[in-house]
């Protein structure tokens, strides 16, 4: 063992540790607790995800463009974008006593938001679809040049899959947020409380 | 964690080195820095589960435990500690912040209970304050708070295996030996799925439907030890841990109800056969 082996800082170059020969116990280490950042190898899926929404994401949204928080606040400026929150909402639970406190957060967005929850859902409800279909249509003037920036919360498939909608829908300046809220929130921007576009369940397809 | 420590010299600390940038890279979202939204959650929450009842500074009556970040949100393990010299509390409340649902818990001591402490595991669903609050005997309100960083315990999936196998089963574990009129610890394990309504069954696709403890009743001999009022933040399988004075040998019985209105009950022989 080296001290050229501390060089190796980042979690994401475990081959090059195999190199200096750490060995494979310490591979196998690596690999466990660098589990959680490795995010280089998520494909896009065929069509929508449905598997874990709150799991690591893919680098890309084919046929739409991913844009970061400072990239975001430059096209804010340049004005007509179109921002999608598609976060869940939290649903008060069958079963839970009528007299217990139900009190969730209110929902922090990006200032000027439109919040339509359950539009990323990869089996969407029809209902909800046609909402989220009809609100484009209608906030961009049937414009399919208008930007929309869609996003929800870091390690989100929820907005992967509405950017992937939209793109379908035709819409040619998608940009995907893949940071969400939080990424927007460290960088030091400014938040702003939302109510829902229409209280609409969980979104999914029953 | 632990496996670090089998590995020797610069090799260990190239592990710690890593892990230490793995978990700051995890480590994103606001950061202690907004009290003052916190405080005025904690408003907001004081008055939606204690209505006009105010909550004084309890940091002379009891301690809150907390890890300052949790490992697993849906795991959060809390131990709550009643100083020694206080005055005799009537039972605690544990309230999450930020949680959707905030108060996990009422728990009300009985005249068999040994109150000094007692542990819960929670569910944290975003970066939250944990409070604490004690009913002393006086009537009034004294909470302690603890920050936890912990988010998605709300959604996480109630993990491997057929969440509903053995349902209702219990495990009573004595953490003391038996004497009489001498305080013991005493933890129970329970099989339930605790499901909060807000989890994806990961085959189906399609949320769980909320099925999770409301009551669990203690008692030893007859005698009250402990009432609960739960709500859907106690973690799945829950683990209580609580104290009870055993008067002379004898049975400590549980009964469990849940949100379907199911019933469990079993009772465990004191001392242990």
């Amino acid at each position: 063992m080296t001290v050229r082996c501390v060089e190796v800082s980042s979690p994401y170059r475990v081959e090059r540790v195999r190199l200096l020969g750490c060995g494979r116990w310490l591979m196998a280490v690596l690999l466990l607790i660098s589990l959680p950042v490795l995010s280089d190898d998520v494909p896009e899926p065929e069509g929508y995800w449905t598997g874990p929404v709150n799991s690591e994401v893919p680098h890309t949204v084919t046929g739409g463009t991913v844009i970061h928080t400072q990239g975001l606040a430059g096209l804010l400026k340049a004005g007509d974008t179109l921002l999608i929150d598609v976060s869940n909402a939290p649903v008060r639970p069958s079963g839970l006593a009528p007299e217990a406190t139900w009190l969730p957060l209110p929902h922090d967005s990006i200032p000027g938001s439109l919040w339509i929850p359950g539009a990323g859902q990869g089996n969407v409800a029809p209902d909800v679809e046609q909402h989220f279909t009809a609100l484009l249509a209608q906030k961009s003037a049937g414009n399919l040049d208008q930007p929309i920036v869609i996003y929800c919360h870091e390690r989100c498939w929820l907005s992967w899959n509405a950017a992937k909608r939209a793109i379908r829908l035709g819409y040619r300046h998608v940009y995907w947020l893949p940071e969400g809220i939080e990424g927007w929130r460290t960088d030091g921007f400014k938040t702003e409380v939302v109510q829902p576009q229409e209280p609409r369940g969980d979104g999914i397809k029953k | 964690m632990g496996m670090i420590l089998r590995f020797p010299g610069a090799c260990s600390m190239l592990v710690a080195l890593l892990a230490s940038v793995a978990f700051a890279s995890v480590a994103l979202a606001d950061d202690e820095g907004d009290q003052a939204a916190r405080n005025a959650r904690w408003v907001q929450v004081q008055r939606a589960v204690f209505a006009d009842r105010q909550v004084l500074d309890g940091s002379s009556v009891l301690q809150l435990e907390a890890p300052p970040r949790a490992l697993d949100p849906a795991l959060v393990p809390l131990t709550i500690t009643l100083k020694g010299n206080a005055q005799p509390v009537r039972g605690v409340y544990v309230v999450i912040d930020n949680n959707p649902a905030p108060l996990a818990g009422h728990f009300t001591f009985g005249p068999a209970a040994d109150p000094r402490t007692l542990k819960m595991r929670v569910r944290v669903d975003q970066y939250t304050d944990i409070h604490a609050v004690a009913e002393g005997a006086d009537g009034k309100l004294y909470g302690v708070a603890k920050f936890v960083k912990a988010s998605g315990g709300c959604s996480a999936p109630a993990g491997a295996g057929d969440p509903m196998h053995n349902l209702g089963e219990m495990k009573l574990h004595l953490m003391d030996t038996f004497a009489a009129g001498k305080p013991m610890q005493a933890q129970l394990m329970i099989r339930h799925p605790n499901f909060n309504g807000m989890q994806m069954d990961q085959l189906t696709r399609y949320y769980t439907p909320a099925h999770f403890i409301r009551t669990i009743d203690v008692t030893y001999g007859g005698g009250i030890v402990l009432h609960v009022d739960s709500d859907i933040s106690l973690s799945t399988d829950p683990v209580i841990t609580f104290g009870f004075v055993p008067r002379a040998k004898g049975e400590l019985k549980v009964a469990v109800r849940d949100s379907k209105n199911e019933s469990f009950e079993h009772s465990f022989t004191v001392p242990a056969a």
